[in-house]
């Protein structure tokens, strides 16, 4: 049982051959999101000036930032995908924070929101290879160079599970990071109705309001975390043979 | 009965080891920034992402002992 089902609602259900597409509270919450990160990015950069005003000066200090961590991966490529790996850091973190929100469906506590963000990265880091070096440079430069002809079906083998493990890790990562959040602060609400005392359950309030304190802590780091691992994976794809 | 012994097991040792590795880390980044107190900013945003991915590895074992639980 993943924590929050109890507030999962299907607004509108829906099927479309046998594929159950119908618009449930997690969804609706990805568009809020999704339309957040818009709108906030929308305000920001509206009217760029060279002094920034509030809203620009974060958008600024989140770009410089994320430019100084990949530039070393993405070299001259930087103005191409250092937009797409703010946007997953942005769309990330909101959702994170979106999800300590009372009452809102934690999406990223949910393994199909995750799943999703980490087969989208799965799938750009491949095209980012074969956009580079185009589909036969890309798949040799996938194994190792100058090693036996024997080992090589070997080495493809480990190197496809590693590939496959990538997504795998992401979404895990991501998801479980967030349902511990909530299954502690679960936990810790939980002990007032063992307990029963109205005295005993300053202790576990308290114990929410500092779990939750770093939840917001974990949900930047997290977010970072997740865009810097997809900027690692283009970085590698696009990165020249030496 | 069984799955609960191993659910406890689980987080148990998983959370003996990430605890070490964590350990591991803060100790080597002290001592860097000892060291180097000019790249004190530096050391410290990378073993917080250090601590992140040890930090993610309990946590899979705190979720497959959750799916212990819930047999």
């Amino acid at each position: 049982m993943e924590p929050g089902a109890e507030v999962r609602h299907i607004f509108w259900p829906l099927k479309i051959f046998n594929f159950d597409i119908s618009i449930t509270s997690s969804v609706v919450v990805i568009w809020l999101a999704a339309l957040a990160v818009f709108l906030i990015a929308f305000l920001a950069t509206r009217r760029l000036s060279l002094i920034p005003g509030r809203l620009q000066n974060i958008f600024e200090v989140i770009y410089e930032f994320l430019d100084s961590q990949t530039r070393d991966l993405f070299g001259d490529q930087s103005r191409l995908w250092l937009p797409f790996i703010v946007t997953l850091f942005c769309f990330v973190l909101v959702a994170n924070l979106c999800g300590l929100l009372p009452e809102v469906y934690p999406i990223n506590a949910n393994i199909n929101t995750t799943a999703t963000l980490a087969l989208f990265v799965f799938f750009v880091y491949h095209w980012a290879g074969i956009r580079e070096k185009g589909i036969f440079n890309y798949l040799k430069s996938l194994l190792p160079q100058g090693i036996p002809i024997f080992i090589m079906p070997l080495m493809a083998v480990v190197e496809i599970l590693a590939h496959l493990a990538r997504p795998f890790s992401l979404a895990i990562r991501l998801f479980s990071n967030m349902t511990a959040g909530h299954m502690v602060g679960l936990t810790l609400i939980s002990f007032i109705f063992m307990v029963k005392n109205i005295w005993f359950s300053a202790l576990p309030v308290t114990g929410k309001v500092l779990i939750s304190m770093f939840e917001v802590f974990v949900a930047f780091i997290q977010a970072y975390v997740f865009a810097y691992l997809a900027s690692l994976y283009i970085g590698l794809a696009i990165k020249e043979e030496h | 009965m069984l799955a609960h012994f191993a659910a406890g097991m689980t987080i148990g040792l998983v959370g003996l080891g990430a605890t070490l590795g964590m350990a591991w880390i803060a100790a080597k980044a002290v001592e860097g920034m000892a060291r180097q107190p000019e790249a004190t900013a530096n050391i410290r945003l990378t073993m917080i992402i250090a601590i992140a991915f040890v930090e993610s590895i309990a946590l899979y074992a705190l979720l497959v002992s959750f799916l212990l639980l819930a047999k």
